[in-house]
Formats: structure tokens, sequence, C-alpha cells
């Protein structure tokens, strides 16, 4: 009976410590990828913004358009959403930027995300 | 004459072979029969009728208890022959040996896919679907989240701790522990190799707390925070490249295998996963597992992992104790989590807020969720819900890293 309990302890404190100890080593690995990786986030981050005009989120709330200039009234106001939207997450006024195309673009972000996103939204 | 005896004989067997002529002949072998009439076998339909009323009326992971409840039914359905438990845990005898070709020959169509649990295959696959399913961006952007994940194991072991005293073997213990986890095909996984027989109570147990952790988990979070740790708004995840989202499974991987190898069933797959989707370059893939492979494997598992659940290995008062011990496992490992949460408040000086530990559980999204909106109820323009995905996926790799412990452990014992 106290060896199963003996034993049962044993493999209780090895199994906390593997755990912690497999998650730290990580934890070394993810801060020193950090501290090689970081910069060039930086400066890709940069001209992505630039190049596209319309950043993902806004995927999610405007409405899959057709290609070409089908329906103008609710093109105008797909547009202003988008004009909108881009206008907040550059922090700068619409006069600032043209919308020329947009496009939906197919977003790379998982279903539990989404889901969990839309959740917030209706909350 | 001879015409007449031919047909009053076949009827008879023909009569003795339906189910209900075994349900009210019952014999000796049966758990729970009195009078000739199978109470065991009644009990579980009504039990599988409840779980499916469960499934679809309150919609309790109706994804996931619905094709439990159903292969339940299936599988206690007297001559239906379909699921045959004797062929994968034996009668009692010591040192049974699993014979294939019996389950091959002789098996009914569940037992063939029970095989797929038996093997392993299973849980493997779904961690394929969550690994192309997740997104490891807050764990990398925030990697001290995953101390939180490593903490919100502690229910594990103490849960484990809690079965030994409660006169389970200690295999037994290891494989009612893991529900702590928050994990259903890690503590699959651990179940069907340490302890089979208590696979249909330890698998419902463990997707019925996942299915219950919004009502769980907050007022645990409440209890132990104070409302200015609950205010705490974090800084914004710093942006994570594309090359560290790359590296990421590829580098877990090798970490894990060489220090738990029994983990890489779950780890690797999780990983590869996690890298068909990253890398981009494998869209049809991505898509595949994360929906069409996912669904097909979680009918797979659902309808096998119910119709383990038979009279003799279910109604007992073990079933009843895995129950309540699992529901502990739950509590400790949110405790665990909002507990070294706490210390990371105090280290930081207020820079993490506690409750994003209760994510630690492994339950994705779910967990990470309730942080969300626990920490919204204090504070509607706090946003926790990136933040606590960090320890949330991470405790997805502490899980599966401590069933791979479990199972080496056991190797030695």
């Amino acid at each position: 009976m106290t060896d199963k309990f003996a034993q049962g302890g044993v493999v209780a404190v090895i199994g906390i410590c593997t755990v912690f100890i497999v998650l730290a080593i990580l934890w070394g690995v993810l801060e020193l990828m950090r501290v090689f990786f970081t910069k060039d986030a930086k400066k890709e981050k940069k001209p992505a913004e630039k190049a596209a005009p319309a950043p993902a989120p806004m995927a999610a709330v405007a409405k899959a358009p057709v290609a070409s200039a089908a329906g103008a009234a609710e093109d105008e106001e797909l547009i202003a959403v988008l004009a909108a939207a881009v206008a907040a997450y550059l922090g700068q006024p619409v006069s600032r930027f043209q919308i020329k195309n947009y496009r939906r673009i197919d977003s790379g972000t998982p279903i539990w995300n989404r889901t969990a996103r839309r959740d917030n939204l209706i909350g | 004459m001879i015409l007449l005896n031919l047909f009053v004989e076949g009827i008879t067997s023909f009569v003795n072979n339906t189910g209900l002529a075994k349900l009210f002949a019952a014999t000796e072998s049966s758990a729970l029969a009195f009078a000739g009439v199978d109470f065991g076998t009644i009990i579980m339909l009504v039990i599988s009728c409840v779980l499916i009323y469960l499934a679809i009326g309150k919609q309790f992971e109706p994804l996931l208890l619905l094709p439990i409840s159903f292969g339940m039914l299936l599988a206690n359905l007297p001559m239906s022959n379909l699921m045959h438990n004797v062929f994968f845990v034996g009668s009692g005898e010591e040192n049974f040996v699993m014979d294939f070709g019996q389950i091959l020959h002789e098996g009914g169509l569940l037992d063939l896919l029970y095989l797929g649990v038996k093997l392993g295959i299973y849980p493997s696959l779904i961690f394929l679907g969550i690994g192309a399913m997740t997104d490891f961006s807050p764990l990398i952007a925030n990697p001290k989240s995953l101390l939180l994940g490593a903490a919100a194991q502690l229910g594990v072991f103490v849960a484990f701790f809690g079965a030994l005293f409660l006169g389970f073997s200690i295999f037994e213990a290891m494989a009612i522990g893991i529900i702590g986890g928050a994990d259903g095909p890690t503590a699959i996984l651990v179940t069907k190799t340490l302890a089979p027989k208590l696979l249909p109570a330890i698998a419902i147990a463990a997707y019925s707390y996942m299915a219950l952790i919004p009502i769980i988990q907050p007022p645990i979070m409440k209890a132990l925070t104070t409302k200015k740790e609950r205010l705490v708004k974090m800084e914004q995840l710093r942006p994570v490249s594309k090359l560290e989202r790359l590296l990421f499974p590829i580098v877990v991987t090798i970490v894990v295998a060489l220090i738990v190898p029994d983990a890489v069933p779950l780890v690797g797959c999780l990983m590869l996963g996690n890298l068909i989707k990253e890398s981009g370059v494998a869209e049809r893939l991505s898509k595949t597992v994360q929906n069409e492979l996912m669904n097909i494997v979680t009918i797979f598992l659902g309808v096998t992992v119910g119709a383990t659940a038979s009279a003799d290995t279910f109604l007992r008062p073990e079933t009843l104790f895995i129950i309540v011990l699992g529901l502990v496992a739950f509590c400790i490992s949110t405790a665990g989590g909002v507990l070294l949460g706490k210390v990371m408040y105090i280290v930081t000086k207020g820079k993490v807020n506690p409750l994003i530990g209760a994510a630690g559980v492994s339950a994705v999204p779910m967990a990470a969720r309730v942080a969300q909106s626990v920490g919204q109820k204090e504070d509607p323009t706090n946003f926790l819900l990136m933040h606590a995905m960090g320890p949330n996926v991470a405790g997805v790799i502490g899980s599966a890293v401590a069933a791979g412990v479990f199972l080496a452990m056991a190797k030695v014992l």
C-alpha cells in the first residue's frame, strides 16, 4: 500500500517537473527566436501595410465583392466602409489615401479565431 | 406434420435470437440480471437515450456527445454484435493479450473502428486537425504563457493522487488524472493504453467537463483574484514574423521529442498540422485536416468510445469516482493556472492579468473565451482573448507532455 503511494509520489514529482522543464526550455527557445527575428519582423511589416490598403480584418466585415463594377450603390457603401476601416487602421484621415481597387483576401485565420471574434462582436 | 415442426423450430430459433429474448432471458454472466431480466442493458439503453437528449436538446458538445451516445446505444443493444469489449480487455484474466486475428475475423463494425482508438490513431489525427486550427502566434509573442500552460497541469497530478487514495491502481490513477489536462484526445490516448476498462467513463467525464468550462471556471477565477487584478489591461502583443511561425512547430517537435519521446505521437501531429497551415503552400491539405479529416475522425472516435460503455464496465461505483475526480482535476488545474498568473502579476509589477492563467487548461478555445468574458465583466473595454490564447495553446502542449510522462513512467513501473 505504502509502496503504491511512494511510486505515486515519484511519478507525480517527476511528472510535474518534466512538464515545467519542457515548457521552460521552449520558453527559452522562443525568447532566443525573438532576439534573432524580431527586427526582421518590423522591417517586413511596414511595406506590407502600404501594399495592402484593405487589410485582413475587413475581409470579415466586407461582403465578397463581384470583381467588376456591378451594383454601384452597394459598391459605394462598401467603399465607404472600407475607407473608414483603413483610416481607423492607419490612424490617418480619409483624404490621405484613395481606394482604387479592392478584393477579398481569403482569410488565413483559423475557424476558431473567427468564431470567437464573431461571438465577441455579438457580445 | 414434419413441415409444421420445421416451421415451429424456425420460429423458435428466430425468436430466441432476437434482442428481446436476450433481454428477458438473461444468463448469470450478465452483471445486473434479476429474475431473468437484464437490467444492466436496460439501464445502459436509458443512459444512452438521456445522453442523446442532452446532445440534441441541450446542445451539450453535440459534435462529440451525439456520436458517443449513439455508439453506446448501438453497442448495448442485445445480440447486435457490433462491439465486443472482451476482445480488447479480456474477461478478467491476468496478462491478457489482444488477439488481432480474432478481432478481424469475428469483430463487428464497431470492433473494427475501435482499432483506431486502440492503436492510438484517432487521437493523433485529431491533434493534426487541432494543430491546423491553432494559431500559435499569441504564444510566440508572449512565451511566458508557456509557464501558465504548465501550471494548469497541476490538477492532473492532484487528481492522480486522489485516485490512488480512492483505491485505483497506479495505471488507472494516471488515466484519471489526465482528465485534468482538459484534453479529450490526450485523455483517450493515455486511457486506452493504461486503463482501457475506464475508457468510456474517462472520455465522457473529460468531454462533459470541457462543455461545462464556462460554468466551472469563473467562480474559481473570481475567488482567487482581486478586482484590481482582473482589471489589468495587457500590452498589445508584438507582431510575429512568418519565419518564427514556421520555426515554432519544428523547434517544439524536436525539443519535446528529445525529452519526452512518448509525447511525440500527439505533439508531433499537432505541430505537423500547424506547419501545414503556417507554411501557406499546402492550402488544400490544411483545409482537409481542419475540416473533413477532423470531422471523420471525430465521428469514428465518438461512436467507438461510446461503444466501449457496456453495463459491466460502466455501471460501477468507479464511474462516479472518476466523474468526481475529473471535476476536482479541472478545478485544481484552473486554480494552478490562476495562481501562477498571480505570481506573474507580482513579478511583472501588474502587467499580467492573472485571469489568463485559467486558460492554461487546454480546452481550446473555450478556456480562453472564458478568461475573456470574465475580464470583460469587470471592464467591457478589456480584451484578454489573444493574451489568453497563449496559455491556452501552451496547455495543449503541456497536457501532451504530461501524458507522455505518464506513458513513459508506466513502462518502467
